[in-house]
């Protein structure tokens, strides 16, 4: 077993015991749900079905019923699409790059970051779907052989790039939190008394039995499911990037968007893990297993990708200039002073000066204010795609099809009914799933525990 | 030496088996009828049990509900006898002519199965020489007004021919005094018919009878000056073909004024750069009306400012006159130089005033008789016969009718009075006192709705007429389809009131054979048929000798704090067609604006009073209560450049159907999610009517008066096609120069090609042009087959709008009404983009000084701004950005450099609009065919109106994109009949909707591979470049810089030939 110093702080505190963390992981599941949790599920059911309706009445109408126009083709559709991609992209950056850099810290928050990356990436994916004019032929974008003539797709177009891309990047993400699942799914199966719930979870641990050979080999999945996922990470943001950054519209067209993207979706991604753990940890119990370092530790990586983030918002600033195309020039100045500057200067501040506040010790280690600024860092990361995407394109080459874009109440209440949904998920993931990789904790028990830390034979075995 | 090869059918035939020889004679199975499988008695013992059919049951049910899935199939039945001249899916053309008593033109029809869908201009006929204006070419949707009257009415009610007839000629024979008001007839046959009548009913000496002619607005005052000056009421021809200098005192004659269709194009063919001389265009007005954006120096002056303004150049050209020359300092510049370029040209000069005001006419007449422009520029004998209204006359009428003293008959052809009247409520009030009146209206309308007899008269498509809009000139109307309605001509219905004919029915001959008689006395030894199929003839004129002498001038418009000009605009005009959605929705050449009419003031005058100055989808403009003669109206305040101060212009032709009067479906304002805006259960005109406004001055109705102008509270969205007004010194979208410095310096001055640094093999940095950078490999268009190309004149275009509503016609382009235009959502595949220059420019596109220029002042328009027209459609790229991000391609490159939408394929992700630079691409965002916002002014959502689509192009359908195609069923058509007749397509050939259109011939179109065509010489023509193309998106549409015919001395500075200056560089 790996054991580490012991003025590192302990990654599990109190005096936890294998059982405990079985019982404290599983009681959630086992008992009554508290009234707190119908309450909030009925909250976001009944936002997440308005949003649901709202679609509906979308798809019956026509686009025409958001606010965009001849010049505005892509809004707030495409900016909630690439919002909530860069929100999934925390869970698999914890579960697969943490992994292979052996960051044991993971294990008590990759669970629920995985949940939300699925639910996010489905919340994601709705976007392009209804996005388009004629969602009944949507089908079109897969290279499935045909009798149109055979029709093929065009292998030019970004678009397609994305379909590949978060298809890929939602199957993988989805087996390998699934693969992550079974040998809990097998604790809660064996624990449960009623017969449905047994049934159900039977089926869901997929007969594990525990045996040293499935242990082995769950192991070696999940290291190659890793190694899958980890190029993921990297790739679906790009890709998403590509969308703007092949297109010949100033502000755009920028070859610095890949590299910005990934760092602006792990940003915003480990914000929202923030924003759900600091709350579940509560409302669930689980303090004793995410605590302040692991919200220390958080809080350093949205450090680290908001200052990347920072330095290419200003790296575009000065291209914009360096560059002499007049354009792309204005592109930037009408960013900062035009009729946006609002949004630019949101952004501005949400992305660049709040993460650099995380600088200081005792903040970064504060949960209200971490819960504070994952919230603002979430608004910044909507508004980033938002400038991007409306202040680029509403004035772009030819002064006389300028435009301006206001929502309409269905683009608000399409918005809003995502964020229902993805609560709407998010809670039955807590009310019936383990939202904590038991069995991955229990694997560092004793070498970060508390209580093993603590006690003289730690010192000895080293 | 012959083998016989032998072939078997398989195995058992080389065999022989059995089982061959046997079955060998029976070719296919033995086929067990029904009725033998069911009478087999085995059959029960079959093992169809209950699942089985239970399956067939399922498959059956989803197989049937399946096929239901179908698009429903609509039939088409064929023609059993073909009828002569119409060959299914091919078009035949009408040569005709338009005539509604205030457009005039030579017109051909191109009818589909019988149908009218198209009108074009008549380049081959007619003196209006192809030239059209947007209510010409959108006349063919009223055609299918479904709100058109379909029959005689007698006190509302639908009655019949017979009885009309037999009560309006008892009450004609019984009446002491019979009148009939008309609008201008220029028809010979119509005239003879009222002649007849005349003699009929006035025996020697009566006046029983009585014709007066009026025109909802007056040009009286252009006969009366001519009286004065050359005693004869007349208005001159005009011919701007022949004028180096033009200059209008408040004449809109490439819009409105006069006949716009044949001035246009006159206009057009001096405003070439390349040919021996181009024209120098002032304008003094005091709104920006569309001949004032194409003006080379405009004078924004008060209505009461333009009598200085003649007498300035009057005095200024050694004449003398009473009148002060007073000039403000807004049009000092202009007219100074105006008196420099009349000097020079003399009497290739022309002077033309719009104005109703007979003073003013009077002194333009002096000032052409200095020039001497009688005889070149003017032709007193060709006279213009259109507007022969007379205001005294007029006045007198309505003051009669309106104090009771009316005729006892009155008949109304082709006018509105009640509507076009400024007393029209009154004289509408007082038709109950006249015993019987009459319209030939075509809608109950304003008038028509009061009167007891509406015998609605054929569209102008449906009935034969003839015309004589000059003196030498004779024109016939022919039908282009049999009446839809059981409606008649007027001709035939007056016939049969003075008792001269029978009624004919609906295939009546009547008109024709009595048009046909007056064509052969008015034009002796001409051939009918002929002249039909040529739609004209010349006439002989004998010319009589006018002299000049000098007449006095009195009662010029008055000053005053605040002066209110009315005018007309493109789409609306007089208001004869505000039932058009189509022209509804055309913005306005200069503001933009659809929908509405608006009051128009400086935005510098705006800013000081407090208006907003900026407007958009959810900001309105503020509203101001304007007053004038006691009657007042609320209307949004428009910032216009180019206003003058102290001016508020507002545009008549609006506010029809104030009363809910059924003038059409698309007449009134619709609500968000469909039906009409109601006011106390009526819906709810567009805009607001000013005709109240006018002044008479003598007796003169004239167009200017003193207003008060108040602002009102609450805000008014407009729905404007484009809200930001300058180019921002963007050069490579706009360039512009002056004939100055285009006849004297090298291209690289004024149409510098953009360049890119590139090392050389020396490794040296080098600027290299453009042409020369590519990322992608070159589509295979250059030199194989066709290569559609495009040149658009910036020189020649006018903005006039014709191309657009062209293109609507031609494309089936959906109409999306006020709400969603508002929404910048508008359909048009063709867009005129207008762009004013700001103080930041030293002309349109070209920055005063690049070191300090600033975004934020260029925002904003000069007070008097130069205005460019910048047509705007697909530019055919062929490295275009939408093609290569279609997730599905469903826009592609066609061989041809055709950029191509299939429209089937398109998933509507709308990548393609955003990636496009020139924002020339249009989604569906509803379905505009069936969605209930749009069932009010969408024609395609009408069973009649429906008739108008071109059935060559396809209606799309909601979540599709579409966009120009180039017009590409015409190529198609082109393409095929040279391919019958087994040649080559020759150049010319096929033209676009909107180049077909273009009075000024500003858009060519052909084949860029041919070397030889017009439009590849044009393209590669010193002034050609391409818009944006440092993209490097390869577009096949090509611009050619802007001439004005102006000294600007800061484009001499800034256009140098940049060589020179870099050379300059390197010596340092």
């Amino acid at each position: 077993m790996q054991k580490e110093a012991v003025i590192r702080e302990p990654l599990i505190l109190g005096h936890k015991t294998y059982h405990d963390i079985t019982e404290d992981v599983c009681r959630p599941i086992e008992d009554k749900a508290p009234k707190m949790w119908y309450i909030l599920f009925g909250i976001a059911l009944i936002i997440g079905l308005y949003g649901v309706g709202s679609i509906c009445y979308l798809l019956g109408t026509g686009i025409g019923v958001w606010g965009l126009n001849k010049t505005i083709g892509w809004a707030w559709d495409i900016t909630n699409f690439v919002w909530w991609v860069g929100i999934g992209h925390a869970g698999t950056l914890i579960s697969a790059v943490l992994l292979l850099f052996r960051q044991k810290w993971r294990m008590a928050i990759n669970r629920s970051a995985e949940a939300m990356t699925i639910f996010a990436v489905f919340m994601a994916g709705l976007f392009p779907l209804i996005h388009m004019g004629r969602l009944w032929v949507g089908y079109w974008v897969l290279p499935i052989p045909n009798q149109f003539g055979s029709l093929w797709v065009n292998f030019n177009s970004p678009l397609l790039w994305d379909v590949f891309a978060i298809s890929t990047y939602l199957s993988v993400s989805l087996v390998f939190w699934y693969i992550g699942l079974i040998p809990d799914f097998a604790t809660i199966r064996d624990r449960a008394k009623k017969p449905l719930s047994k049934k159900m979870y039977s089926i869901l641990a997929f007969g594990w039995s525990g045996r040293a050979k499935h242990w082995n080999r769950f192991e070696l999945v999940s290291l190659v499911l890793a190694g899958l996922a980890t190029p993921l990470v990297f790739s679906v943001h790009s890709i998403v990037s590509f969308d703007f950054a092949t297109s010949v519209i100033p502000g755009w067209h920028t070859t610095i968007f890949p590299p910005y993207f990934v760092a602006g979706a792990v940003f915003s991604g480990f914000a929202m893990v923030q924003t759900l753990l600091l709350i579940m940890r509560k409302a669930m119990g689980l303090e004793a297993y995410i605590h302040t370092k692991h919200v220390e530790y958080m809080n350093i990586v949205i450090m680290v990708t908001g200052s990347i983030v920072g330095t290419a918002y200003i790296t575009e600033l000065f291209i914009s200039w360096y560059s002499g195309v007049e354009y792309e020039a204005y592109a930037f100045i009408n960013r900062a002073t035009g009729p946006y500057w609002w949004a630019y200067w949101s952004m501005m501040t949400c992305n660049v000066i709040s993460p650099q506040l995380m600088w200081f010790k005792p903040l970064r280690r504060s949960l209200l204010f971490t819960f504070f600024i994952s919230i603002v860092v979430n608004i910044g990361m909507w508004f980033e795609r938002y400038v991007i995407i409306v202040t680029s394109i509403h004035r772009d080459y030819l002064p006389a099809a300028w435009s301006m874009h206001y929502p309409s109440h269905i683009d608000i209440a399409v918005y809003v009914g995502t964020i229902g949904l993805f609560f709407v998920f998010f809670l039955l993931f807590a009310r019936f799933f383990p939202v904590l990789a038991l069995n991955e904790v229990k694997t560092i028990l004793k070498g970060s525990g508390q209580s093993y830390k603590e006690s003289p034979d730690y010192h000895e075995h080293h | 030496m012959g083998i016989t090869r032998k072939y078997w059918k398989g195995i058992e035939e080389l065999k022989q088996t059995p089982e061959f020889i046997k079955h060998k004679e029976q070719e296919f199975p033995n086929q067990q009828t029904i009725e033998e499988f069911l009478s087999d008695d085995k059959l029960a013992e079959t093992s169809t049990a209950r699942r089985d059919f239970l399956k067939f049951l399922g498959f059956s049910v989803a197989a049937a509900t399946l096929a239901a899935c179908e698009a429903p199939v609509t039939k088409a039945v064929p023609y059993v006898v073909k009828p002569e001249n119409v060959t299914p899916g091919m078009p035949t053309w009408y040569a005709s002519t338009y005539y509604d008593g205030y457009s005039y033109a030579s017109i051909l029809v191109k009818t589909r199965e019988g149908r009218p869908i198209f009108i074009k201009g008549n380049k081959e006929y007619g003196f209006t020489k192809g030239g059209v204006n947007p209510q010409v070419i959108a006349s063919v949707l009223g055609l299918y007004d479904s709100e058109r009257l379909s029959g005689p009415l007698a006190n509302k009610k639908s009655t019949s021919w017979s009885n009309v007839d037999k009560e309006i000629t008892s009450a004609i024979k019984s009446a002491k005094k019979v009148t009939l008001l008309s609008n201008t007839l220029i028809s010979p046959s119509l005239n003879r018919v009222i002649s007849e009548m005349a003699t009929a009913l006035n025996g020697e000496s009566g006046s029983k009878f009585e014709h007066i002619q009026y025109d909802a607005v007056s040009y009286s005052a252009i006969r009366e000056a001519n009286l004065k000056s050359f005693g004869a009421s007349i208005i001159p021809g005009y011919d701007f073909s022949k004028a180096k200098t033009v200059v209008s005192i408040d004449a809109d004659f490439l819009n409105s004024w006069l006949l716009p269709t044949e001035f246009a194009v006159q206009y057009g063919l001096t405003r070439n750069p390349d040919s021996k001389w181009m024209s120098k265009h002032f304008q003094f007005e005091s709104i920006l009306s569309v001949s004032g954006s194409n003006a080379d120096y405009r004078g924004m002056v008060k209505p009461s400012e333009l009598a200085g303004v003649l007498s300035y150049l009057i005095k200024g050209l050694g004449g003398s006159t009473s009148v002060s020359a007073t000039i403000p300092a807004s049009a000092k510049l202009a007219a100074d130089e105006a008196i420099k370029s009349l000097k020079k040209s003399g009497k290739e000069s022309l002077i033309v005033c719009g104005s109703n005001n007979v003073g003013l006419q009077i002194l333009t007449n002096k000032l052409n008789n200095l020039l001497n422009a009688y005889g070149t520029t003017l032709d007193l004998t060709n006279t213009i016969e259109l507007f022969k209204g007379d205001d005294h006359q007029v006045q007198k009428f309505v003051k009669d009718v309106v104090s009771g003293k009316g005729p006892e008959v009155l008949l109304m052809l082709g006018v509105n009075p009640v509507y076009s009247l400024p007393n029209g409520d009154a004289f509408g009030k007082a038709l109950s006192n006249i015993k019987t009146t009459v319209s030939f209206a075509s809608h109950e309308d304003e008038t028509a709705s009061l009167v007891k007899y509406i015998c609605p008269d054929h569209h102008a498509l449906e009935g034969w007429n003839d015309y004589k809009p000059k003196a030498n000139h004779f024109a016939i109307a022919q039908p282009t389809i049999r009446p839809l309605h059981n409606t008649a001509s007027a001709l035939e219905s007056l016939l049969v009131w003075n008792g001269k004919a029978q009624r004919g029915g609906k295939d009546s001959a009547v008109a024709y054979d009595y048009m046909a008689a007056t064509f052969a006395t008015q034009v002796p030894g001409a051939d009918f048929a002929f002249t039909t199929h040529n739609s004209c003839t010349e006439l002989a004129t004998t010319s009589t000798a006018l002299v000049y002498k000098d007449a006095s001038v009195s009662n010029l418009p008055k000053s005053n704090d605040k002066e209110v000009v009315l005018y007309q605009k493109a789409g609306i005009g007089i208001g004869l067609q505000a039932n058009n959605p189509w022209l509804q929705e055309l913005p306005d050449p200069i503001s933009k604006v659809t929908w509405d009419n608006y009051i128009t003031m400086n935005p510098v005058t705006m800013e000081n009073d407090g208006y907003a100055t900026t407007y958009d989808q959810e900001h309105g403009l503020n509203l101001a209560t304007v007053t004038v003669n006691g009657k007042s109206v609320t209307l949004p305040v428009y910032p216009l450049p180019g206003q003058a101060i102290g001016t508020i212009g507002i545009a008549l032709g609006y506010g029809r159907g104030a009363n809910g009067e059924k003038i059409g479906k698309a007449a009134f304002q619709t609500k968000e999610y469909g039906g009409y805006e109601t006011e106390n259960g009526k819906p709810k005109a567009i805009g607001a009517n000013v005709y109240g406004f006018v002044s008479t001055v003598n007796g003169n109705i004239e167009y200017y008066n003193s207003a008060k102008i108040e602002k009102a509270s609450g805000e008014y969205s407009i729905a404007a096609t484009q809200i930001h007004h300058t180019v921002m010194g963007r050069h490579s979208i706009v360039r512009e120069t002056t004939l100055g410095i285009y006849t004297s310096k090298d291209k690289e001055a004024y149409n510098p090609a953009h360049k890119l640094e590139k090392l050389n093999k020396e490794g040296e940095h080098e600027k290299r042009p453009m042409k020369e950078f590519d990322l992608w490999d070159a589509h295979p268009v250059e030199k194989i087959g066709h290569r559609w190309g495009m040149t658009v004149d910036l020189s020649s275009c006018i903005g006039c709008g014709s191309c657009l509503i062209a293109c609507q016609s031609e494309n089936n382009v959906p109409v999306v009404g006020k709400d969603e235009v508002r929404r910048g959502r508008e359909m048009h595949w063709l867009r005129i983009d207008r762009y004013f220059s700001s103080d930041e420019e030293a002309a349109v596109g070209t920055r005063k000084d690049k070191e300090t220029f600033s975004y934020d002042k260029a925002e904003d328009a000069a007070e008097n701004p130069k205005v460019v027209h910048m047509p705007m459609m697909c530019h055919h790229c062929n490295h275009a950005p939408c093609e290569t991000v279609c997730p599905v391609a469903a826009t592609t490159h066609s061989n041809e450099g055709l950029n191509q939408m299939a429209y089937n394929r398109c998933i509507g992700t709308r990548y393609c609009a955003n990636n496009c630079p020139y924002k020339v691409r249009r989604f569906n965002w509803f379905n505009y065919p069936s969605y209930k916002k749009f069932t009010e002014i969408n024609p395609a959502q009408d069973d009649l109106g429906r008739m108008v689509l071109n059935p060559d192009v396809t209606v799309r359908t909601r979540g599709v994109m579409e966009k120009c195609s180039f017009c590409v069923q015409r190529i198609q058509a082109t393409k095929l009949s040279a391919k019958k007749e087994a040649r080559v397509v020759g150049d010319g050939e096929f033209a676009t909707a909107c180049s077909d259109s273009c009075p000024t011939n500003a858009i060519i179109v052909g084949d860029w591979n041919d070397v030889n065509s017009i439009i590849r010489k044009s393209s590669d023509d010193n002034r050609a470049y391409q818009a944006l193309e440092e993209v490097g998106v390869k577009p096949n549409v090509w611009y050619k810089v802007k001439v004005r015919n102006e000294e600007n001395s800061l484009l001499n500075k800034l256009q140098v030939v940049e060589e020179v200056a870099e050379n300059k560089k390197a010596g340092h």
